[in-house]
């Protein structure tokens, strides 16, 4: 038996159809959401286009009424008035027939019916007539031979309410009232309805008390047409005003717009760095203005921002100068101090504790000093980097090892959080052992005695380490400015460490030095983290942190307390932006 | 500009846009300037008409009232035939029918109701009106005179009114004015048979219908026959088959006729008569006239008709009027007189009379003592005898328009046709239904088809040639009588419609101008004497008696209907070619 081949068809569902219509359109509706907000040219020219159309519908709608009024009205009253004249006519004709009637000898009646000549001059039917644009009806049910009609019309014709106001009429005596109505009617021989205006009247002859209905027939065809075309010209008018409208609000918009996306862009370029960057001016008015202005406010910029440079430089070489200089003194100092120091069991003990003292404080100048010329280094640009592939977590391992004895002191324990892998890195093993050493030393500082958890990731293309404290922690804000020079978070607060101040600055340039991203987060009673991030090959971009810099437990507190979307908090520094946390 | 003088302009501008605004007219005035002619635009082919609306039978009318109602539903039956059978009894409408005839009725009528008083069941009214006419189911109107008296019978039905048991004759009975106001004189135009480059009228009255356009209810009738007076006389050109589709006005105001049927687009002579039928039927009708006429067969043009365009089918040959004087024949110039034919003609010669001119003036014919002779206009002419027979046998030669010479022998009571061109000697052509009549006049109209007769009983008779079964003079009807004690002088076709009678009489002499179509006659007054009458469209000349020693003379009628002398002295004998 051969193999069945069993065609396995994916059916979607109703709802799956309509749920994927629905997110398309709400991504398109998205789009064009996105697209609106961003551009001023559509809004302007969208506006437009609906405030014309309101107006225009309007306008449009108010006219073509009037119009039809006008029309409609001047229509029907010369249709009354003739009408009327045509009642007058026959009602003057059978007044006529009664008096001149010749009485045959025989006393017969006579069959001569004066209705069909004045017949002949109501619809034009004589010899010298000329054809009426109206048909005529004359009923006179009561009396044989009396009823005629002209064209097409029959008494079936007669719209059956018009017939009735017309026999409530005659049975109230009201023979000078007649009625009118508006109908579409279907005459015998005509396959469509024309639009006919019904005028009804009765003609009242006095001797016999014989009433005749006469109705007149106007055809509202030619009316119909003019008031179709008005239409029709006052929707292409319209339209083309609406079209032409948006087309000058386009080329409006577009007139002051373009100036504005051209400032735009070039603040843009402005704020990247680009400080040549200037707008063209074209003529004198507001946007030729506002160029001027952006001119000189960007030539004013890159004045100032030349001379806030060459003032840095200036502090900086004297920075330079100053450590450079200090060094040769301090070490004649140094040499002094380390004899007084050695000879201090000799003094008596104010001299003695003097000389241990001095011994300490110049370690610490010592230090500010390196520090400052390192810094210095920096700032000269004169920094380089002694590349090695090295294991990291063997460079955070000898970096807690130094931190140990301060950790001790201050009855702060670690946690290690260790890839069992090693995570190889390119790097400069001593500037990176140096950053871990001052995120170290901070977070013991700054620990209250508590936990410290570091954590080592890695992924592809970078490893990170994080130091996790759970001291006072930061305040808003507070994460940028801890590497700031000389910055303090508490300045009441003690030194126990006797850091001076440039350690975490010096850390982030040597994580810029790498490539790699140096940020903080931290929350007051929430402890701080640091995040140190490098590439595993040195000068390759980094596009993410295998590690996180919200701590996790921090993250799923947030979850829990019901925003579901992860807040992130602003990572500053280089690679800030690219922070997929 | 200091702030007073910015209001003046200001002000200044605003009066001038106010006045701007009020000075701008809705319709501006214009012209003058050259605008498009719209030919035939009050045209709409169709002419306006009223109509009868019959109303049902009412409880509260009368026995006569019932009579009229009746009368009225039959004027409207045409276009209601819903109304008429309820003024019948069951009995009535399966007795009578409303195919026939159409009797027409004077409108003055009188009933005889006897001793009715308006209890009886059954109730006999006599209806007492003058006849008028007669349009049979060939729509050929037969004037008549005499009385109509009917008797109707009626019978009571419940719940009140009347109901006609009885009618005492099939078809409609229909007045003078319902006739007038539902039918209209139509000429409609065939083919001569014998001559089919000619058209012949035939005049019938057409029922005028709502829902048509009258030119489509005057082509439709003629896709049938012509009426009996032209039966095989006259013929359509329209092929059997045939319908009309729809006649409608189109662009440029032409009319456009949309025909059906089949129709060969190779066989021209059968596009030109076609076209000629419809053109004169039409604007002979004052239908389309001055318009373009397209014909249309399935969609596409089969032949057309400018109003410029040659019109050569009522020729009638030349119109050169001729009289005799002092025995010689002579043209008639507008002045008067003139010179005297060319031949042997224009020579006096006595004897010879009843002069008749051929169709193009190149022949001429006369009636000599021993009968009838031919010469031709030239110098070369010679009077040939070609009918035998003493003066008082024959009666006057006419000339027919194919070429042959017509006179009918009293002696043996027979009509003769000579014709030059075959070479033989008269010969004899049937006419069974003048057996007996004892003729003095034979005339055959200029159209070749109809033929007047007058015979010694004062009748006039109209007769047609007809070619089915060979060459016959038939469809004989009387078309006026004249007293008996009058003489019927002489006879004339002035066109294809009208005969002009001189009748003497005890109270003196008439013209009459007799409208074959309807039998109306109008009398033209007379101021002498006539001994002779010719006419030709709108020239009628006349032999009168001339002034003392001057002889007879020629007048001729104005348009006025005054007489005016052309030739005052020695003549006579006024003629115009055929007729």
């Amino acid at each position: 038996m051969p193999p069945t081949k069993k065609k396995r068809t994916r059916r979607r569902t109703l709802r799956q159809i309509l749920g994927g219509v629905r997110r398309r359109v709400r991504r398109a509706a998205g789009r064009a959401r996105s697209v609106w907000r961003r551009s001023l040219h559509l809004q302007v020219v969208t506006s437009t286009l609906v405030i014309s159309v309101i107006v225009v519908v309007v306008l449009g709608t108010f006219l073509s009424t009037q119009i039809n009024k006008s029309v409609i009205d001047s229509r029907t009253r010369s249709s009354v008035s003739e009408a009327a004249a045509d009642r007058l006519q026959i009602a003057d004709a059978l007044t006529s027939e009664t008096d001149e009637q010749p009485q045959p000898p025989d006393g017969g009646a006579v069959s001569l019916n004066p209705l069909d000549d004045v017949m002949d001059t109501v619809t034009g039917s004589s010899e010298d007539g000329s054809k009426k644009s109206y048909d005529v009806l004359i009923l006179n049910p009561a009396s044989p031979g009396k009823s005629r009609a002209s064209g097409n019309v029959v008494p079936e014709s007669v719209p059956a309410g018009l017939a009735t106001s017309l026999g409530r009429n005659i049975k109230n005596g009201e023979y000078d009232t007649p009625v009118a109505s508006i109908e579409r009617l279907t005459f015998v021989g005509q396959s469509q309805p024309r639009l006919t205006y019904v005028v009804g009247g009765i003609v009242h002859e006095l001797s016999t008390g014989q009433n005749y209905e006469v109705y007149h027939f106007f055809p509202l065809d030619a009316e119909e047409e003019l008031l179709s075309n008005v239409r029709l010209a006052i929707v292409v008018v319209g339209l083309g005003l609406v079209l032409l409208l948006a087309a000058i609000a386009y080329l409006v918009a577009r007139q002051v717009v373009t100036p504005v996306r051209l400032a735009r862009q070039a603040a843009e370029r402005l704020a990247s760095g680009k400080l040549d960057e200037r707008l063209k001016v074209r003529g004198e008015d507001d946007l030729a203005r506002l160029a001027n202005s952006f001119n000189e406010m960007a030539a004013n910029l890159a004045l100032k921002i030349h001379q806030l440079e060459e003032l840095s430089q200036v502090q900086r070489q004297f920075v330079s100068d100053v450590s450079h200089e200090l060094r040769t003194p301090l070490t004649t100092v140094r040499m002094a101090a380390d004899l007084l120091y050695d000879a201090r069991e000799d003094f008596d003990p104010m001299a003695a504790r003097s000389a241990e003292l001095m011994q300490a404080q110049l370690e610490r100048f010592e230090s500010m000093l390196a520090d400052l010329l390192e810094i210095s280094r920096y700032d000269a640009g004169a920094a380089t980097l002694d590349l090695d592939s090295v294991d990291v977590t063997k460079v955070v391992l000898r970096a807690i090892e130094d931190s140990e004895a301060l950790a001790e002191r201050h009855g702060t324990r670690f946690e290690l959080r260790l890839p069992h892998e090693p995570c190889m890195a390119e790097i400069d093993n001593r500037r990176v052992e140096r950053i871990l050493r001052n995120l170290l030393f901070n977070a013991i500082e700054h620990g209250e005695g508590r936990e410290i958890v570091v954590t080592v990731g890695a992924d592809r293309d970078a490893v990170a380490v994080a130091v996790r404290d759970h001291g006072i922690g930061l305040k808003p804000g507070e994460d940028t400015m801890v590497f700031d020079r000389f910055w303090r978070a508490d300045p009441s607060r003690a030194r126990t460490i006797g850091g001076t101040g440039l350690g975490l600055a010096i850390s982030r340039e040597d994580a810029t030095l790498h490539g790699g991203w140096l940020q903080a987060w931290g929350q007051p009673g929430e402890g701080s983290q640091f995040r140190l991030t490098l590439p595993r090959t040195a000068g390759a971009d980094l596009k993410g942190s295998p590690l996180p810099l919200v701590p996790p437990e921090i993250e799923m507190r947030r979850t829990w307390r019901g925003t579901m979307t992860p807040v992130l908090l602003p990572a500053t520094g280089d690679g800030a932006a690219h922070d997929e946390d | 500009m200091t702030r007073t003088s910015r209001l003046r302009a200001v002000a200044a501008i605003a009066a001038a846009l106010i006045w701007a605004i009020s000075g701008c007219t809705v319709i501006p005035v214009t012209g003058p300037y050259a605008v498009k002619d719209q030919a035939g635009g009050g045209d709409p082919l169709s002419k306006p008409f009223q109509r009868m609306i019959a109303t049902r039978p009412q409880p509260t009318w009368s026995a006569e009232q019932t009579v009229r109602g009746l009368q009225a539903a039959m004027a409207a039956y045409a276009d209601d035939p819903k109304v008429l059978p309820q003024y019948l009894t069951p009995e009535a409408l399966r007795n009578w029918t409303p195919s026939g005839a159409v009797t027409v009725l004077d409108d003055q009528w009188t009933f005889d109701m006897g001793d009715y008083d308006g209890t009886e069941p059954v109730v006999t009214i006599t209806l007492k009106a003058k006849l008028v006419g007669r349009i049979e189911e060939d729509d050929t109107y037969v004037p008549q005179s005499g009385g109509w008296e009917r008797p109707f019978q009626l019978v009571k039905v419940e719940g009140g009114g009347y109901r006609v048991r009885s009618l005492p004759t099939d078809g409609l009975v229909l007045t003078r004015s319902d006739v007038d106001r539902a039918y209209r004189a139509t000429k409609l135009y065939y083919l001569s048979s014998r001559t089919p480059d000619r058209l012949v009228v035939d005049n019938v009255r057409l029922r005028l219908k709502p829902t048509e356009t009258y030119a489509k209810i005057v082509l439709e009738r003629l896709l049938k026959d012509p009426t009996a007076a032209l039966k095989g006389a006259a013929t359509t050109s329209f092929p059997p088959g045939t319908k009309i589709e729809s006649v409608r006005s189109g662009e440029d105001e032409r009319v456009v006729i949309t025909l059906s049927g089949s129709f060969d687009p190779l066989d021209l002579s059968l596009q030109h008569a076609l076209m000629a039928q419809i053109r004169y039927s039409l604007n002979n009708n004052d239908v389309a006239k001055g318009r373009d006429i397209d014909v249309m067969v399935d969609g596409e043009l089969y032949t057309n008709y400018r109003p410029n365009s040659d019109q050569s089918w009522l020729d009638n040959g030349v119109n050169t009027a001729y009289y005799v004087s002092r025995g010689a024949v002579h043209v008639m110039t507008k002045e008067g007189p003139g010179r005297a034919v060319q031949g042997p003609a224009g020579q006096p010669r006595p004897g010879y009379s009843d002069f008749a001119m051929s169709k193009d003036g190149a022949l001429i014919a006369a009636k000599t003592s021993t009968g009838i002779s031919v010469a031709g206009l030239t110098q070369e002419g010679q009077w040939q005898e070609v009918i035998q027979g003493a003066p008082a046998d024959l009666t006057a030669p006419s000339w027919h328009r194919d070429g042959s010479l017509w006179a009918f022998d009293r002696k043996n009571k027979v009509v003769l046709r000579y014709d030059p061109a075959s070479g033989r000697g008269p010969e004899r052509v049937s006419a069974p239904e003048l057996k007996g009549w004892d003729v003095t006049n034979l005339r055959i109209a200029r159209d070749g088809v109809r033929v007047v007769v007058t015979t010694s009983k004062n009748a006039v008779q109209l007769g047609a040639l007809t070619d089915v079964g060979g060459l016959k003079l038939g469809n004989v009807r009387v078309l006026a009588g004249i007293d008996s004690k009058d003489t019927i002088q002489d006879v004339a076709w002035r066109d294809d419609e009208h005969l002009l009678l001189l009748v003497s009489g005890k109270a003196g002499q008439t013209l009459n101008e007799i409208d074959i179509g309807d039998g109306e006659i109008t009398e033209i007054p007379l101021k002498d004497p006539l001994w002779s009458v010719a006419a030709l469209n709108e020239r009628v000349l006349a032999e009168a008696e001339g002034e003392k020693g001057k002889g007879h003379k020629v007048i001729e009628l104005n348009p006025d209907q005054t007489w005016t002398a052309k030739i005052d002295s020695d003549a006579g004998g006024p003629l115009f070619p055929l007729g």
